[in-house]
């Protein structure tokens, strides 16, 4: 009746048996089992048991061979029957019962390059072929799975012993995998070894229980679910930061960061650098900042990975040397960026007025020096309200736009009026780095003529610098402006103004207006 | 009173001695250790040497590394740790002892 044969894994290896001589072989693991479950280390022992009892087969028949009813019986007499043992053990609190438990290994049975894959596969059930494809297509996009890989590699424990292979596998999938192909064995499954032998619940049968423990189950998938998600979304954000990073810094490419409302050129911002800080510390900045920003980018993505494959490592050291690290480069970065920003501590205006000689009834506003005419390499501009800041990088020279404003004169002159603003380390020093813009206009009878650019030269450092022409112009004047001068005019006096709402661009064109008690009103041409 | 039994208590409590002693002449593998201790009559049934192992290396007596088999999954490779050999050293010591005293009992 039982001459049908029935596929096990023992210690790591097949062995094909005897109905009979499994029967008697579930009954003695079931019987060492007992003896030791409840011992402190138990679990161990019952595993190197598994081993030796491997061994012993073996040694019987070799790995080919059927064991026959003869071979364990020979096997439980060089063992012996736990009770045959002489020893004598205390009992104790029954160990914590982990082999349940499912994680991740690296699986050296199943490996091309180190079992990553294979490892991946046998802990999701998939076929590992699937998980090498996908690595290699990600690799191409900008090595994306190759750094996974790597991080997969260095963090993933190899599965070694038995009983981590089963964590990989998870306990049934483990057994039936290396049962093959026979399902019709007497005992539906050779699974069953490990079923009786790892089971230690004996009122497992018990309605409640069962109850009990699929919410518990169903919870445990939710967790994992939630926990997978929330990787993924680190993982992505991760990467997506460290990409955005490298493209800005590194390949100047603003797309990743440009949105509508923040749309500061950060592309130029390490060239500008340069003409902010003194040029010996731009590229310590860089380096801090780049450390700064990618550090917990990568720790992001390291969890992330944690959390979906839910592995544990010996990543302690690691992490403490990251966070020390990380902390080092913040402070160090936080001591220059707070040395460099004392020279903006202070700023200072000085101003010059010059009043026009006649008082025309229309007055007109035209462009001198244009910034299209100059030689620019770069240009940056720091905020919505037009201020940007043009760079020459072979004169060492800075262009930014002044803005203009149209004010109602108290009498009948007009004059007009060229602030100049900049930061220094003092009050004193603010006002000289101010006498160091040159700004340029000329009246010519009823015209004057305004530079679009004011100029910061001889490799002096940018001090948040800003020139203001405020013209006051007598009431019931047109003002006619051309349409390089009208782009000066983005102050906020002029938005507020009623005839002009914020939103309307300045478009190409020549412009008339007449100056009235309310600001300027809009005169179609 | 029970033979068996006696002796079974009196080889129970050389065990661990033995094992800590073959171990100190050189790391080898859990079937080395059976091997002599089975030569040496001091175990019947092999089954008994493993919880010890694994009760010595839980209190730091031994240790142990993964070797790779020519067949089949890696096995361990057992050795004594600085502690051990301390231990060692005492039971060592307690042996002479008892054997001086069992001795001087039996010739007196």
């Amino acid at each position: 009746m039982m001459d049908k044969t029935i596929n096990i894994n023992l210690g790591g290896n097949l062995f094909q048996i005897d109905g009979d001589a499994f029967l008697i072989l579930r009954d003695y693991l079931q019987a060492i089992n007992n003896r030791f479950r409840n011992v402190q280390g138990g679990l161990e022992t019952i595993e190197d048991i598994e081993s030796r009892i491997a061994e012993i087969f073996q040694s019987q028949k070799g790995l080919a061979g059927v064991i026959s009813k003869e071979n364990v019986e020979a096997m439980i007499s060089i063992i012996g029957k736990p009770e045959d043992f002489d020893i004598s053990l205390d009992e104790e609190e029954p160990p914590v019962y982990t082999s349940h438990k499912r994680r991740l290994y690296r699986n050296p049975d199943d490996s091309i390059i180190s079992g990553v894959c294979g490892g991946i596969g046998a802990y999701l059930n998939t076929d590992p072929v699937l998980f090498r494809i996908l690595f290699v297509i990600s690799a191409l996009i900008f090595g994306t799975g190759f750094f996974i890989y790597l991080v997969l590699w260095i963090a993933l424990p190899q599965a070694y012993t038995d009983n981590q292979k089963k964590e990989l596998f998870g306990n049934i999938n483990y057994s039936t995998r290396l049962q093959g192909r026979q399902s019709d064995s007497p005992l539906k499954s050779g699974s069953s070894v490990y079923n009786t032998a790892y089971s230690n619940k004996p009122g497992a049968n018990n309605a409640f229980n069962e109850i009990v423990r699929a919410i518990g189950k169903v919870f445990y998938i939710a967790l994992r679910i939630f926990l997978i998600i929330f990787g993924v979304l680190f993982v992505i954000t991760g990467f997506l930061f460290i990409l955005s990073f490298i493209m800005v810094f590194v390949f100047k490419y603003p797309g990743a960061f440009s949105t509508d409302n923040f749309d500061m050129s950060l592309n130029y911002f390490p060239d500008f650098l340069n003409y902010i800080v003194s040029p010996a510390v731009a590229p310590w900045i860089i380096a801090l900042t780049s450390i700064v920003v990618i550090l917990p980018m990568l720790a992001l993505i390291y969890w992330g990975v944690k959390m979906i494959f839910w592995f544990r490592a010996r990543d302690g050291v690691f992490s403490l040397i990251g966070l020390v690290l990380w902390v080092l480069c913040i402070t160090a970065l936080a001591l220059i960026l707070f040395n460099e920003g004392i020279s903006f501590a202070e700023t200072a205006r000085s101003s010059t007025q010059k009043i026009l000689s006649n008082t025309p009834d229309t007055l007109y506003i035209m462009t001198g020096e244009k910034i299209s005419n100059l030689n620019v390499d770069k240009e940056l501009s720091i905020n919505e309200e037009g201020y940007s800041v043009y760079i020459n990088e072979t004169d060492k020279e800075l262009y930014i736009r002044p803005y203009l404003n149209i004010n109602t004169s108290d009498g009948d002159e007009t004059r007009i009026e060229v602030r100049k603003r900049s930061s220094g380390r003092s009050e004193l020093d603010a006002l000289r780095k101010t006498e160091e813009l040159s700004y340029n206009y000329s009246i010519n009878g009823d015209t004057i003529l305004l530079d679009e650019y004011f100029k910061i030269s001889g490799e002096r450092k940018w001090a948040a610098d800003n020139v203001g022409i405020n013209l006051y112009i007598p009431e019931g004047t047109f003002i006619k402006i051309d349409n390089d001068s009208g782009s000066l005019f983005h102050n906020r006096n002029y938005r507020r103004n009623r005839y002009y709402s914020g939103s309307e661009r300045w478009t190409s064109g020549d412009r008339l207006y007449l100056l009235t008690k309310n600001g300027l009103k809009s005169i179609n041409l | 009173m029970d033979l068996e039994n006696t002796k079974a208590q009196m080889r129970k409590g050389i065990l661990e001695y033995c094992i800590l002693s073959v171990l100190s002449r050189n790391s080898c593998y859990a079937s080395d250790i059976i091997k002599e201790l089975k030569e040496a009559e001091v175990i019947v049934v092999e089954g008994t040497l493993y919880p010890l192992l694994t009760r010595q290396k839980n209190a730091g007596l031994l240790s142990y590394r993964w070797e790779e088999s020519q067949q089949g999954p890696p096995r361990k490779y057992y050795e004594l740790t600085e502690d051990g050999r301390k231990h060692l050293e005492e039971l060592d010591k307690s042996w002479q002892q008892l054997v001086e005293s069992v001795n001087l009992i039996r010739t007196r």
